[in-house]
């Protein structure tokens, strides 16, 4: 009985050690199956330490030693598979040896086999891809109790004298099977149990950040202001528990979550030190309450103690700050610290995304303005040209082409983008139709045929008048013969298609300037009513060329 | 008296230049042309010692007009424009004459000045195209413009040069020298130029030879161009 108690003791160390290597990096070597040589070497060091302290723990009992030394050499073999348990079973094996006894061979050979059964086992168990079972405590405690049954088997068989070997096993064999088989099992079920704990607690970390990617993900991008970064400060202080979240620009406090939030006020300037640091410096800020004060620089009675300040980066640029507290009564966690900084990258890359979307917009929206709104100046010129010619013959013409052409001029400069009535459009067309009949006199014919009860409906600006221009400007205008236009409107199944058909027919794919505001038109209707309204362009060489533009005919437009 | 023309497709473009020129007593307008298939004409015809060309013009542009003159009727040359930055800018790079329509009536005066001082016509070889694609002609009364792939051959007599197609036979202001340079037509007659694509027969005869075009018309071939003719067709 005392035998148990002292070798209870001695697999108690063991058990100590490994609860101490757990708390260092070296503990992943525990926790995955050794597939790789330096990982087998680590094992095979350890486990072979592990057989000749337990041999020298050893009591001794009758010139032999009562030990531990199959709980390393079986372990050694479950981790290193065979090769490495059947030499971690050699070493402690050689180890015994050397002590000499009378059972110093029989030890030898028998912790050898321990070390290499233990190692066949876990290859199978590999093999068969079950390697989860090599964990199981169970399993553990079987294999160490056979390899023990093992042992005492060799020493009847090879220790000299058998009465002496007899005796001895009578006495050794019950502790040494009971404590290995436990302590191996013990081993195993912390390892175990440590190896479940990491795997959760990183994936929890991730489940916490994935999550909080996923909650803010185009928040900022949309604008970094007081709305945006306080909706980000609130999925932050949700997700991750701190004590408060805050949110800076690089001069004003933009959202402030969580305790203290009653004299934090958003909008007022950044007053604390450590954020003006991490601004100037562009470094990350850590005052953790303890190695570098913190107190709140607003209010003596703030029960804030510790701050994390993340700098927040548009092209290496600070841009604002982003601030984890934890009240004076708790920890700040490490893993807020780091996910901290990971938050920090997440929405500088929100923010970077979005002001390159929004400058692309920007481009596209400046460029459909240029488009939509010019006046082609070889048409303005043309007609200066022409009233300055017609005011010496008849100065109230003159003056009327006047009046025409600042119509004409004050619609294209006000830039409508929204909907206008058919009628407005038609107006337009007039102001525009008037000076170009003045140009091109006889040359240049127009007929208008739109039925009255279609002049309320509503239409996006600038969709008939580019495409009439065009008509004149790359059709009639290059003829040597009469031009006629002819514009018509109706409705057909719920669409109401109108068409400008001219007499040229020189209408050319390729043609930049035509396809690029008729492309313009056709977009900003289908962007405004779907893909399947729009413009379609029908040409025959030198007879005609048709433009038909489709749009949706609902009582709601009228 | 300097004699100029006014070229420009519209009415008011036309009057209103004249009228500005009306008051310089030594320029003599002595005719408009409202394109540039009259203008050829009438350059050819009057051998105007001055022009005043718009560049946007139906069908064919001033400077295609310009690449369709014989340098011997080359006249001195002030273009007129409302609008043309990429004319303007190379007007600009070769100090060539030019006036911005509303027409302002110092430049006009100061332009007029430098014509009246050296009225010898400039080289505008620079602006125009190497090769013509569209060539000017004429259908009876009616202009017409005809595309130089569908030509089959071209030839001079009495009345002047003539552009045959497959379907008809047009008139042209156009020069056969002109032609010759300036299109894929080869010699193949001292009156007569062929397109190589349209020959689907050469007969050769005493005198030298007969093409016959791909629509069966002929055409003949004196003997000093007969050698270079089947040269292109690896005749040696």
């Amino acid at each position: 009985m005392s035998l148990i108690l002292l070798l209870t003791q001695q697999m108690s160390l063991y058990l100590v050690m490994v609860y101490l290597v757990s708390k260092t990096p070296l503990f992943k070597f525990f926790a995955e199956a050794a597939t790789r040589l330096p990982h087998k070497i680590f094992i095979y060091l350890i486990f072979s330490g592990f057989c000749i302290m337990a041999t020298y723990f050893g009591e001794q009992t009758n010139d032999a030693i009562a030990n531990t030394r199959a709980m390393g050499a079986v372990l050694g073999g479950l981790l290193g598979g065979p090769v490495t348990g059947f030499l971690v079973g050699l070493t402690g094996g050689l180890h015994r040896y050397s002590l000499g006894g009378f059972t110093d061979m029989a030890c030898a050979i028998s912790t050898t086999l321990e070390g290499f059964s233990a190692g066949i086992v876990s290859l199978y168990l590999r093999r068969q891809d079950k390697s989860e079972l090599i964990y199981a405590p169970l399993l553990v405690c079987l294999v160490t109790f056979c390899a023990e049954m093992l042992q005492m088997g060799v020493i009847l068989l090879v220790a000299q004298p058998f009465d002496d070997a007899w005796h001895l096993v009578k006495q050794i064999a019950l502790p040494m099977l009971l404590v290995n088989s436990i302590g191996a099992a013990l081993f195993m079920s912390m390892v175990r149990d440590q190896k479940t704990m990491f795997d959760k607690l990183s994936s929890a970390f991730s489940t916490q950040a994935l999550k909080i990617a996923e909650r803010s993900v185009g928040l900022l991008s949309k604008g970094f202001n007081q709305e945006s970064s306080t909706q980000v400060a609130q999925i932050i202080i949700e997700e991750t528990h701190v004590g408060a979240v805050a949110i800076t620009d690089r001069e004003h406090l933009l959202a402030f979550i969580g305790t203290g939030a009653d004299h934090h006020i958003p909008g007022t300037p950044i007053s604390s030190k450590i954020t003006q640091d991490a601004i100037d410096n562009n470094c990350v800020m850590f005052a953790d309450g303890v190695n570098m004060a913190y107190s709140c620089s607003i209010s003596p009675q703030c029960r804030l103690g510790s701050s994390l300040v993340i700098p927040l980066r548009c092209e290496n640029e600070v841009i604002g700050t982003i601030k984890l507290y934890e009240p004076k009564n708790k920890l700040f966690l490490n893993i807020n610290r780091t996910l901290g900084e990971g938050i920090g990258r997440l929405l500088s890359n929100q923010i970077l995304f979005g002001r390159f979307e929004r400058q692309q917009n920007m481009l596209t929206q400046a460029e459909l303005k240029l488009l939509q709104a010019q006046v082609n100046p070889h048409f303005l010129f043309n007609a200066l040209n022409t009233i300055a010619a017609i005011t010496k013959r008849d100065p109230l013409k003159a003056r009327q082409l006047i009046q025409q052409l600042s119509q004409f001029l004050r619609i294209n400069l006000k830039r409508t983008t929204g909907l206008v009535t058919l009628s407005d459009e038609l107006e337009h067309i007039d102001s525009y139709l008037t000076i170009e009949k003045a140009r091109f006199l006889d040359k240049l014919n127009v007929e208008i045929d739109i039925p009255e009860r279609l002049l309320p409906f509503r239409l996006p600006a600038f969709t008939l008048q580019p495409i009439i221009e065009n008509a004149v400007k790359h059709g009639t205008s290059h003829m040597l013969e009469r031009g006629l236009i002819s514009v018509t409107g109706k409705i057909h199944d719920d669409l109401l298609i109108l068409e400008v058909i001219d007499n040229a027919g020189l209408y050319k794919l390729d043609n930049n300037s035509e396809g690029l505001g008729m492309n313009l038109v056709h977009k900003r209707i289908q962007n405004q009513f779907g893909s399947e309204f729009g413009i379609d362009v029908d040409c025959r060489k030198d007879e005609y060329t048709k433009v038909s533009i489709k749009l949706p005919y609902t009582e709601t437009h009228t | 008296m300097i004699t100029s023309l006014i070229i420009d497709d519209e009415h008011y473009a036309r009057e209103e230049l004249a009228d500005l020129l009306s008051e310089s007593s030594d320029i003599e307008v002595i005719g408009q042309c409202s394109n540039a298939i009259e203008a050829l004409q009438m350059i050819t015809k009057l051998k105007p010692q001055l022009i005043f060309l718009d560049i946007q013009m139906p069908r064919i542009t001033g400077i295609e007009l310009i690449g369709m003159l014989d340098p011997d009727i080359m006249p001195r040359i002030v273009f007129v424009t409302a609008y043309d930055e990429f004319a303007i800018k190379a007007f600009d790079n070769h100090a060539f004459d030019y006036l911005l329509k509303p027409i302002d009536e110092k430049r006009l005066q100061q332009t007029l000045n430098r014509v009246r001082k050296d009225l010898k016509p400039r080289s505008v070889s620079i602006l125009t195209p190497e090769q013509l694609t569209h060539l000017p002609c004429y259908s009876g009364s009616k202009l017409k413009v005809i595309s130089i792939k569908e030509v089959e051959f071209v030839f001079s007599d009495l009345c002047g040069v003539h552009v045959a197609t497959d379907k008809e036979q047009v008139h042209t202001h156009l020069t056969l020298k002109v032609l010759e340079e300036k299109t894929s037509l080869i010699k193949c007659h001292r009156q007569y130029l062929i397109s190589p694509e349209a020959i689907s027969e050469i007969e050769i005869q005493e005198t030298g030879a007969e093409v016959t075009t791909g629509s069966g018309a002929k055409v003949p071939v004196s003997r000093r161009y007969l050698k270079p003719l089947k040269q292109i067709f690896g005749f040696l």
